[in-house]
């Protein structure tokens, strides 16, 4: 497992250095599945190599309607979700995309999915460049 | 003897008393010990599983993790439920007397359809329940729970604020435990045990 998310960085990292795509390395992409056409949370960890500042700034997919970059945030209690306009990606420095905190908000699908699908989705980045991501849909408890 | 001196006796053999007491005391709970701090479980809401009416009695005998939350919620009502789940799931068999409720506080959309395939996701012990306006008034009121609707965007689609506790009755419908949400599968499971384990 480890050895596979590992080649799965260093394949994102070549992929990176080519061409038109940020240099950013993704890892554990997915997307926790749940029944009907609810909205779903996508997961994962991004680092940028850049030399400079980067921003992720959206995300889109062809297997939904609309997706929105989302952070839950707790206040005296109280969950609710806040739409996010861009993320800082400081060189170097993994940001976790995690339950209860950053996520992406995927809604409306476009086709059915089930658990051990993968998903495309589609990051965009400040600097106008975008990378495809392949996502693994879970079940709804995780792994 | 003096009265001072007797008073210091006094105070000595006291003093000890609490020092037996303290060391025969049971060992701290995991999770917030909020006995005594709220209301028996006891509510009328209806079932997504048949669209019955149901009553918190109904669950007397069993534990009770009550949830307050919506389906639309991509984030954290899943993470909460997993972890519920998982924390139940490591009770073994004695996970059947568990019953894990899920109420929705988004009634417009949560359908019983819905709520019942969403429930059903994270396995046999979550219930989904739904009620009308006043019957939730009643229960979040009850139990101190908030919740809020934000504005709905062009697509229609809105979002839900909500507590973000678990509350845990014991099987004689007592309020016992608070989850919150940095608390541990592990830590849950442990504490369920011992609730399980005390005299019915």
């Amino acid at each position: 497992m480890r050895r596979t998310l590992f080649s799965l960085c260093v394949l994102v990292m070549v992929m990176a250095a080519h061409a038109g795509t940020p240099p950013v390395s993704v890892s554990d992409a997915r997307i926790r599945w749940l029944p009907g056409d609810l909205p779903m949370a996508g997961y994962f960890v991004i680092t940028s190599h850049a030399p400079g500042p980067l921003r992720l700034t959206g995300a889109e997919s062809p297997a939904f309607g609309h997706v929105m970059v989302h952070r839950s945030v707790e206040e005296a209690g109280v969950a609710h979700m806040a739409h996010v306009d861009s993320v800082d990606l400081a060189p170097g420095r993994p940001v976790a995309f995690v339950p209860g905190g950053y996520h992406l908000m995927l809604m409306h699908r476009t086709q059915a999915l089930q658990a051990g699908e993968a998903v495309p989705v589609i990051l965009r980045f400040s600097d106008g460049r975008t990378l495809a991501v392949s996502f693994r849909v879970t079940g709804a408890e995780g792994e | 003897m003096t009265a001072g001196a007797a008073a210091l006796r006094r105070m000595v053999v006291l003093l000890a008393g609490l020092l037996v007491a303290c060391g025969h005391s049971a060992p701290p709970w995991g999770l917030r010990d909020i006995s005594g701090l709220m209301p028996p479980l006891d509510f009328t809401l209806t079932a997504a599983s048949d669209g019955a009416p149901v009553h918190g009695k109904d669950f007397q005998g069993r534990l009770v993790l009550l949830y307050f939350g919506y389906t639309h919620c991509p984030d954290v009502c899943p993470t909460t439920l997993s972890l519920l789940s998982h924390a139940v799931a490591g009770l073994g068999e004695r996970a059947a007397q568990v019953r894990i409720l899920f109420v929705s506080v988004d009634p417009a959309r949560d359908t019983p359809a819905q709520l019942k395939t969403y429930a059903a996701a994270f396995g046999p012990e979550a219930v989904g329940l739904s009620g009308s306006e006043a019957e939730l008034k009643a229960l979040t009121k009850r139990y101190r729970v908030s919740y809020g609707y934000g504005k709905a965007d062009a697509r229609g689609d809105y979002e839900v604020s909500h507590s973000s506790a678990v509350y845990v009755f014991d099987r004689a419908g007592e309020i016992r435990l608070l989850i919150g949400p940095t608390d541990a599968a592990p830590v849950i499971t442990g504490d369920l045990q011992r609730l399980l384990a005390e005299e019915p």
